[in-house]
């Protein structure tokens, strides 16, 4: 049998060493960049969260106030198409309005290479991952922060934010 | 064979797809790996499976065994790690293969007309007739189908496949 070519020599590897956060949803495990999460809190002390009334995106039901910014609830079992259990946790991400209700944080850690997830893949998880980390003989997607609600689905949330509050002032207005 | 068709002879390597042998061009199969452990994780991407770990690169596995046997891949298979073209670029990926592989040195007939266009040609190996697959148009070919359909489900964790270890 012939040997293939040698791979091209640029490397698709990303080296470096990263502080990530490993959490499962729904069994499933996942790495996100330590500093791209802000807080991470349980569901129970989040009383104050609001539920949003729209039933375009089905993954996000509630918002959240932190630090005078609302953060829109992402459900990861349903934003990864994965059997919904009820969750723990939430992580309140750092660069965009979006906490993700996660199942378990396994630990913190360090990986040395993130591998880009290779050419093969072209759907929805382009979005999702920033790439592939190899850690302790388990293959373990690496989160793309951004990749939880589109600029699109941003602007339908703020849309319906904007109108439950209208709404409110109105229903204000009235009984005044 | 005849003196032409040795000047038509390439090698080729027969893999076992389900019930039915088929020849990969020898200069794109770079090793026959052993059932390692299949990685999953959720994705939406046509035909693939999960991922592989070999020499330290992570390599997509492309379960056409669906396409080609009208059937899911046996939890226990090895997997024959080739080559496949992305423009200018070049990145392994496996298929899932039963039992063991065969290298053969044969000339190439034209396909038959009404063959799938993944098939580039035929061997004749004996009584058989072995049909090439051409993987780039395999899978280019599932993918094209899967945006024909719009399917953009995410598949979750493959908890149905059958994961194995080394």
């Amino acid at each position: 049998m012939k040997i293939a070519a040698q791979e091209p020599t640029k490397s698709r590897r990303i080296r470096r060493t990263e502080a990530v956060i490993l959490f499962t949803v729904a069994n499933q495990l996942f790495a996100i960049a330590a500093d791209s999460v802000q807080e991470i809190r349980s569901t129970d002390s989040l009383g104050a969260a609001l539920e949003i009334e729209q039933q375009e995106i089905p993954k996000v039901r509630h918002t959240v106030e932190r630090n005078h910014r609302t953060y829109f609830v992402v459900n990861a079992c349903v934003h990864f198409g994965l059997r919904v259990v009820r969750p723990t946790l939430v992580l309140i991400l750092r660069q965009v309005r979006v906490a993700v209700l996660v199942d378990k944080i396994e630990r913190m850690t360090e990986v040395s290479a993130i591998h880009a997830l290779p050419r093969a893949f072209i759907g929805v998880e382009c979005r999702w991952y920033r790439g592939l980390a190899y850690f302790e003989d388990q293959v373990i997607p690496v989160i793309n922060p951004l990749g939880f609600l589109t600029a699109n689905e941003f602007q339908r949330l703020d849309g319906s934010l904007a109108e439950a509050a209208s709404q409110r002032t109105l229903e204000g207005a009235v009984q005044v | 064979m005849n003196a032409t068709d040795n000047t038509n002879a390439k090698s080729y390597v027969l893999v076992q797809i389900g019930d039915r042998r088929f020849a990969m061009s020898a200069a794109t199969v770079s090793e026959l790996a052993p059932p390692v452990r299949l990685h999953h994780f959720p994705q939406s991407s046509p035909l693939v499976a999960g991922v592989i770990v070999r020499r330290g690169r992570i390599v997509p596995v492309y379960d056409v065994s669906r396409i080609l046997a009208g059937k899911n891949s046996p939890a226990h298979r090895f997997y024959l790690v080739a080559a496949r073209d992305f423009g200018s670029v070049s990145e392994p990926g496996a298929i899932p293969v039963d039992g063991e592989c065969e290298l053969v040195t044969a000339p190439t007939q034209n396909p038959d007309p009404a063959s799938p266009k993944y098939i580039s040609g035929t061997l004749t190996i004996g009584e058989e007739n072995i049909q090439v697959l051409d993987l780039n148009a395999l899978i280019s070919s599932a993918n094209t189908g899967s945006a024909n359909a719009g399917s953009a489900t995410a598949k979750p964790n493959g908890i149905e496949s059958g994961e194995t270890r080394a």
